[in-house]
């Protein structure tokens, strides 16, 4: 009961942030277009549609689109988590939820679930179009499996996204580590970057993250070249992954919690 | 009765990192607290007052659960702040800053429905209490309620922090600075509503300014508090007895030749002066430790010469006296 009061009220505070402030809601609908527009175009300028299409077996637009899909919605998850405690801190009401009875890991939790809402409502809308547009009216059920597939990758990462949350924000000006992370994110998750044209180290970096696994799959699926055991496997080792975070995202973000009060919780 | 807040031999330093370069840095140690002990009962509202670093601020952390003492211990209605510090956080109402502390695009009273979820207020609960404060905190008249955050006025941001503090109905409210750079208006309904919240909701509070005048209105008790340590603590009359200062008897004379008078109180009194005020009076001070002691005598003999006298007026010490007397 007490999560979905949690919930109610991250939405309200996401969607207020997003609806009042006209400037971002507009990035949100144009990001994904304006991302595919760029990488596009420096494609087009170094290589051919011939060759993006015969090595990755897929259009490049559908590709780029989809991708950007991908990190929007698993970025989602990322960026409002690990901001969150900056955030408050420059609002001023870090003390406030320090102070508060709330249980952690149930907020935490519950921060990343309306943003991805409104990512997946937002992101259909560059989807869709797209896909019906180049596989006609089967674009339309496949651009919902890739919306929903997207969506769970997203939920795979609330937990890595705590472990790194709390160790993150322990850190003096953390706020220049996580801008160093994200991109990192960006290249280990495999959208724009297939993992396996990753060097070693990149590679084995990147099977630790469960989102990776499902976008994957999101690939395979658009390649044509998924069957049951393969789909079941990849969401078994993401789901794997995702438990095996869990302990260690709570770990963390009471870790950090700790640290703050032990230095004192700053309000001045 | 049992204290609402208790804190034995609180002590707390800070190792802040001072610079001597671009790339040399040297800790410097920073005894916040040196071991400080004191209560606040129920019904009680007790000020803590103290120069700028004395430790205020570092108690009403260590009492919310945002700090961690180094020694020593501190309850909140019974409750350890370090080892039971989510029950204290169920009994506390918190206040630290006027300006910040909310989302600014929420309007006040989303901003509250979102703490009342933190909180753990159930809907109904939370729509019931914040009606019921928006009303005795008069945000409706304000025209607060459904106005954004970041664009209140600084008197509405304020009663919308006390608003926040009193959501939980805690036992025990803690104030940092309420009133500050507020209007006079919105800084008496604040006094009115603290002083009503401890009388008759009796409940705990602990509040710290730096308004001398506020002090002594709104506290039943308070605790000086400097480099760390109590230096007194008592009512505000009580406080102000302690320290040694001469008062000033201020009579104010109509019709008087001023070299008669000072022939009259020569005898009678050590220090005095006789000036004239811009109306035509003449204006007699008269500094003294025992004013109970000569009144009398001052007034029967400026009487017995045919002195009209228009007004006495006795100059007590204020707390602010009291203030600077222990601060240095």
């Amino acid at each position: 009961m007490w999560f979905i009061e949690i919930l109610r009220v991250e939405y309200k505070l996401v969607y207020a942030e997003m609806f009042r402030r006209k400037s971002m809601l507009v990035m949100m609908f144009l990001y994904p277009y304006v991302l595919t527009g760029f990488t596009l175009f420096i494609g087009y300028s170094f290589g051919s549609k011939q060759v993006f299409v015969e090595k990755t077996g897929v259009a490049p637009e559908v590709f780029m689109i989809t991708a950007s899909f991908i990190m929007l919605s698993m970025l989602a998850s990322i960026d409002d988590m690990i901001w969150k405690p900056l955030m408050d801190l420059w609002h001023g009401t870090l003390p406030y939820i320090i102070a508060s009875p709330v249980n952690r890991i149930m907020l935490y939790a519950a921060i990343p679930i309306p943003r991805l809402t409104a990512v997946m409502i937002i992101g259909s809308t560059s989807v869709i179009p797209v896909y019906t547009l180049y596989y006609g009216l089967n674009g339309f059920p496949t651009s919902l499996i890739v919306i929903g597939l997207a969506s769970l990758g997203a939920i795979f990462m609330i937990t890595p996204a705590m472990v790194v949350t709390g160790i993150v924000n322990t850190m003096g000006e953390s706020w220049r580590v996580i801008n160093v992370i994200r991109p990192i994110f960006m290249i280990l998750l495999g959208a724009y970057y297939p993992r396996i044209l990753m060097p070693l180290a990149g590679l084995i970096a990147s099977y630790t993250l469960p989102s990776s696994y499902v976008v994957e799959l999101i690939q395979a699926f658009l390649r044509n070249v998924t069957n049951t055991s393969n789909v079941l496997s990849l969401i078994g080792v993401a789901t794997a992954l995702f438990v095996i975070y869990a302990p260690g995202g709570s770990r963390s973000i009471l870790l950090w919690e700790k640290k703050k009060v032990k230095e004192g919780v700053k309000y001045d | 009765m049992p204290s609402a807040i208790i804190t034995k031999n609180l002590r707390k330093v800070y190792r802040v990192k001072k610079r001597l370069g671009l790339i040399k840095s040297q800790e410097e140690i920073v005894e916040a607290l040196k071991g400080i002990s004191f209560e606040v009962k129920y019904r009680e509202v007790v000020g803590l007052l103290g120069p700028n670093g004395a430790g205020k601020t570092t108690t009403i952390k260590i009492i919310s659960t945002l700090l961690i003492p180094d020694s020593g211990e501190a309850y909140v209605d019974g409750y350890d702040v370090v080892r039971q510090a989510n029950e204290v956080r169920k009994r506390i109402g918190l206040m630290l800053t006027v300006e910040k502390g909310f989302y600014g695009k929420l309007t006040g009273k989303e901003n509250l429905e979102y703490f009342a979820a933190l909180y753990g207020l159930s809907r109904s609960e939370a729509e019931r209490r914040i009606s019921h404060l928006i009303k005795i905190l008069e945000l409706d008249k304000l025209g607060a309620v459904d106005k954004l955050f970041e664009e209140y006025s600084l008197g509405m941001k304020a009663r919308l922090s006390i608003a926040r503090a009193l959501l939980k109905d805690s036992p025990v409210l803690l104030l940092d600075e309420p009133t500050l750079g507020l209007d006079p208006p919105s800084a008496r309904k604040i006094r009115e509503l603290v002083k009503s919240l401890a009388k008759e909701e009796e409940k705990a509070v602990l509040y710290t300014t730096h308004n001398m005048f506020e002090a002594e209105l709104v506290c039943d008790k308070i605790l000086l508090i400097n480099k760390g340590l109590i230096v007194a603590e008592g009512s505000p009359d009580e406080l102000k007895s302690k320290i040694p200062k001469l008062r000033v008897i201020t009579i104010t004379l109509r019709n008087s030749e001023r070299v008669r008078v000072g022939e009259v109180l020569a005898p009678l009194v050590a220090t005095y002066t006789v000036t004239g005020s811009e109306f035509g009076e003449t204006v007699v001070k008269v500094s003294t430790k025992n004013p109970e002691e000569i009144l009398g005598e001052v007034i029967r003999a400026l009487v017995a010469c045919g002195c009209d006298i228009s007004s006495v007026r006795v100059e007590e010490p204020t707390l602010e006296d009291v203030f600077i007397y222990f601060s240095q």
